[in-house]
């Protein structure tokens, strides 16, 4: 689904602030990435930086740092969590978080206390989408991968 | 070192430049915030002119460059990363400031004993 120019996919997980989506994977771990919301504010991201596979975050800790032409800053972390696999291809060509942003996912991770208990409290389905649309009315949120 | 091994360091910016040099205003923010994004604990202390980039209603209207993001919105990120803002007491009067004229992210006004501790005690030290 679409708001305000910004896709939203109702099979995802998103924080309170849509600044970041999960996956559940079948063997437990998630896929974590930035929201199209997200890599709009952000703007043409120019480096990614995502710790190594082994590396335990905690909540709040944050699990990559990404550069813009105008920030530069963490991608937040809502999950105590180990790195699995770290995606390679954005560090190598991150205007791909830009471009397709629920495909160019940012990393694999463990939730050291499982899925259901770090996906609790992350909003998902229609829910998802009619909270994100009323946010994104509210507060004027829009979304644009033109990465020029 | 790498990106991994760079958590929990200090790492003090003494923050001189003002207004009266834009270009230099927006950098140690930015740096700032990445560093902080990597677990390092980030302070800026502002001293000299820098101490202008605290004053009510200036950083809300300086840009570091033509039609760049306020300096206001830098320092705002760089909080939310986990930077702290202190200002130089020593500093204030010679600008005509008061701590109460100051923007609502400054964490701390210390005194230059503050400063000189941090010196000694921090990891790393940069000038802007």
């Amino acid at each position: 689904m679409e708001c305000n120019g910004c896709e939203i996919r109702p099979e995802l997980y998103y924080d309170p602030d849509f600044q970041i989506w999960a996956r559940r994977e079948e063997d437990g771990n998630l896929t974590v990435g930035m929201t199209d919301y997200s890599q709009s504010i952000a703007g043409k991201i120019l480096h990614a930086r995502v710790r190594k596979p082994g590396t335990r975050r905690p909540a709040s800790k944050p699990i990559a740092t990404l550069e813009s032409g105008k920030w530069a800053g963490p991608v937040p972390n809502f999950f105590d969590c180990v790195i699995v696999e770290p995606n390679e291809e954005i560090m190598k060509d991150p205007t791909l978080l830009n471009l397709e942003p629920y495909e160019a996912y940012i990393a694999v991770v463990e939730p050291v206390n499982g899925a259901e208990s770090a996906l609790e409290g992350m909003l998902t389905g229609e829910a998802a989408g009619e909270e994100f649309c009323r946010r994104a009315k509210e507060e004027g949120w829009e979304c644009d991968r033109d990465i020029r | 070192m790498d990106f991994d091994e760079a958590e929990d360091q200090l790492v003090i910016f003494l923050m001189t430049s003002g207004p009266s040099t834009p270009q230099r205003c927006a950098t140690p923010f930015y740096l700032g915030s990445l560093l902080a994004a990597m677990d390092c604990d980030v302070k800026i202390f502002f001293t000299m002119e820098g101490v202008r980039l605290l004053q009510k209603g200036v950083p809300e209207n300086l840009t570091a460059m033509e039609g760049g993001k306020y300096i206001h919105t830098f320092m705002q990120e760089a909080k939310r990363a986990g930077v702290e803002l202190i200002g130089c007491k020593p500093a204030l009067p010679g600008y005509e400031l008061e701590p109460g004229e100051l923007i609502d992210e400054v964490d701390e006004v210390a005194n230059a004993g503050r400063l000189a501790d941090l010196i000694l005690s921090c990891d790393k030290l940069i000038t802007f």
